[in-house]
């Protein structure tokens, strides 16, 4: 994957080894996760391959159960790997396979270089626990601080994610708290471990709109601040216009689209993202008729189509198509994708699609 | 200097912070007992036992007789001024037997709530985070609960001998699988909560995620729990004790009264009448407290 044009903040800590050009964090190549299911095995992760760049605010995009939760959870190895899943492939953290430590290794990367923040702010949070203890106690975990210190660290990073009245608002309990307030509360933990990754797993999905952008635009305020990378998990593609650098798009346990935000908004080529394109809202067009959607399904996992795994619902599918499932190909300067017509369907979406 | 002002004022803060605590604190204190008071069962209930609870404790100061002292003279007495509730075949004091009776029982009750208590909460916190041990923790209980409560426990008591540890230890080993399971079930729905996922990601160890954070979320069914085995440890000291396997003569307890008074049931009823109205009056104030609890604990009747 050849990703160029990267801007590299300044403040992240130092790759070793690493050559100057875009510093890169996380490489993902060829993940696979297999859950094993009363149905038999699914790989709800199929050949996945990306990376993130130091200082990048990466989306990965796509509809339920496409697996870019899983992909995330992967990366964090959350999964029970004894009875649940099996990883194939590898993830490097600063060129460290994630997927070859010991299990206390792991739980040193886990808070320390990868944090993460979830969707559902009320059940992510302790309910028997003030707010700030539960800072505190990541702030502790961390190491180096004492009660008091930590103590102090959690009301300054409260402050930090914009809570007002930090003191007083640290003796609180999640139920007391908004959404919003809660999510922040959250980002605060995982600041609270300085990673060198935040994995935000859609952050804002649970927000009414207007806390949606604050929150984003607290995310790329402390993105730029502590010069941490960000992999952005989003159906929502006004989120990934708003603050990501390069977007993933995934289908069915696959990248199917790979580029930077501008080119996926001015030329997006496979289809599905055009269909994701087509059914965004958009206050300026007049409403005429109903919001478009992409016609179908997805697909079982426990039943993958042979070929391109969108072809069932792709208004361009021929019989290659049904058949032979397509290649990640590289479509120009940093921008790779999965499909066969990619460039009649590109030049299409380029005549006012 | 410039170092001594910003000591200061990090101090200022510090000291402010911990005043904002212990006030939300109290406050929280004030509301929880403002909603207890208000909930006239669970109120009642524990009025009653703390009762009960003043009776067993200063029983040496209230009863004016001793327990066990034998008056031959007066056998079999109805209760009057002198012998509130008469006295027995023995002339022994019925109320001073009530009152010691009171103290075995509350203390066979507290102890098994505790033991079940501690037991049943780190048995099904294990089972229902560690799905191995679930198994075989769980056929482990169900093969207790298999056995009628009752003789289990004469089983336990007959091959240890009758002594009130022992009573104790019996109706712990019988008691302990209703907490486990009760505590299971909430562990099972708090386990997949989104928290334990944060912690997980957060890098913490499964010890601290089980006992530091789901432990306290399954605080409430033990706390339940515990009320109403407390109320069936009394019943079932006393049915053991009634039957010969529990507190042994003539150490007073509210189940041997009964079983003394049973002889002479139809000339002295205040032998049986005294300490089962007592009994009944206890046990039925624990479940109006154990029910009261429920409803205080539980969220969704919280604000009634």
């Amino acid at each position: 994957m050849t990703i160029g044009g990267m801007t590299d903040l300044s403040g992240t800590d130092g790759v070793r080894g690493e050559e100057a050009s875009r510093k890169e964090l996380l490489r993902i190549e060829g993940l696979v996760t297999r859950f094993h299911t009363a149905r038999g095995t699914v790989r709800a992760v199929d050949g996945v391959s990306f990376s993130i760049g130091s200082g990048e605010i990466l989306g990965v995009v796509g509809e339920s159960g496409c697996g870019k939760s899983v992909t995330s959870r992967s990366i964090m190895r959350l999964y029970d790997e004894n009875k649940a899943a099996g990883h194939e492939g590898k993830v490097l953290l600063k060129g460290r396979n994630l997927l070859e430590l010991s299990k206390s290794e792991m739980r040193n990367v886990r808070g320390n270089e990868i944090a993460m923040i979830f969707q559902d702010t009320l059940s992510s949070l302790n309910p028997v626990y003030t707010i700030g203890n539960q800072i505190a106690e990541a702030v502790r975990r961390r190491g180096g601080a004492g009660k008091k210190e930590a103590r102090r660290r959690a009301v300054d990073l409260l402050g930090a994610v914009g809570i007002p009245d930090p003191e007083r608002r640290f003796e609180e309990y999640p139920h007391q708290l908004s959404g919003g307030m809660r999510q922040r509360v959250m980002i605060a933990m995982a600041l609270a471990c300085e990673p060198s990754l935040l994995i935000a797993d859609e952050p804002t999905t649970a927000l009414d709109v207007t806390i949606q952008s604050q929150i984003l635009q607290l995310i790329g305020s402390l993105q730029e601040r502590y010069g941490m990378s960000i992999m952005l998990i989003t159906h929502d593609l006004g989120v990934v216009a708003e603050v990501c650098t390069r977007v993933v798009v995934m289908y069915l346990g696959q990248i199917i689209e790979d580029t930077d935000v501008r080119t996926l908004f001015e030329r997006p080529l496979h289809p599905y993202t055009h269909g994701l394109l087509r059914s965004m809202p958009k206050a300026d067009r007049a409403r005429e008729g109903k919001l478009e959607s992409i016609p179908g399904v997805v697909p079982s996992l426990h039943a993958v189509p042979r070929g391109c795994r969108f072809a069932g619902r792709c208004e361009y599918a021929d019989s290659k198509c049904l058949e032979e499932m397509p290649s990640l190909t590289a479509a120009g300067e940093g921008h790779q994708v999965r499909c066969w017509h990619y460039d009649r369907i590109g030049r299409e979406w380029g005549n006012g699609a | 200097m410039s170092v001594v002002m910003h000591n200061h004022t990090a101090s200022d803060r510090a000291a402010a912070l911990n005043e904002a605590r212990l006030q939300y604190r109290r406050e929280q204190r004030r509301i929880a007992w403002r909603s207890f008071v208000r909930h006239r069962l669970a109120f009642a209930g524990s009025i009653i036992v703390f009762a009960v609870l003043l009776l067993a404790v200063f029983a040496p100061v209230i009863a004016r007789f001793d327990p066990l002292a034998v008056d031959v003279a007066n056998r079999l007495k109805g209760p009057d001024a002198m012998h509130w509730f008469g006295t027995d075949n023995f002339g022994r004091d019925t109320f001073s037997r009530v009152a010691y009776g009171a103290r075995i029982s509350m203390f066979v009750g507290i102890s098994v709530a505790l033991i079940t208590g501690v037991l049943g909460l780190l048995i099904g916190l294990l089972a229902s985070y560690f799905r191995r041990l679930d198994y075989a923790l769980m056929r482990i209980c169900d093969g207790l609960m298999a056995f009628p409560a009752i003789l289990l426990a004469i089983a336990i008591v007959a091959a240890m001998g009758p002594k009130v540890g022992n009573v104790i230890l019996a109706l712990s080993v019988v008691y302990t699988p209703n907490v486990a399971r009760a505590v299971r079930s909430v562990g099972l729905v708090v386990k997949e909560q989104t928290y334990v996922e944060a912690l997980g990601s957060l890098g913490a160890g499964h010890a601290r995620i089980l006992f530091r954070h789901i432990a306290p979320n399954c605080l409430t069914p033990v706390i339940v729990q515990g009320t109403f085995i407390f109320a069936d440890a009394i019943i079932s000291e006393a049915a053991l004790s009634f039957l010969g396997a529990g507190i042994p003569a003539p150490a007073a307890s509210w189940g041997n009264i009964l079983y003394d008074g049973k002889m002479y049931i139809f000339n002295a009823w205040w032998m049986v009448v005294f300490p089962g109205a007592l009994l009944m009056l206890t046990v039925f104030g624990l479940n109006m407290a154990g029910d009261g609890m429920r409803d205080l604990l539980d969220p969704h009747t919280k604000d009634k």
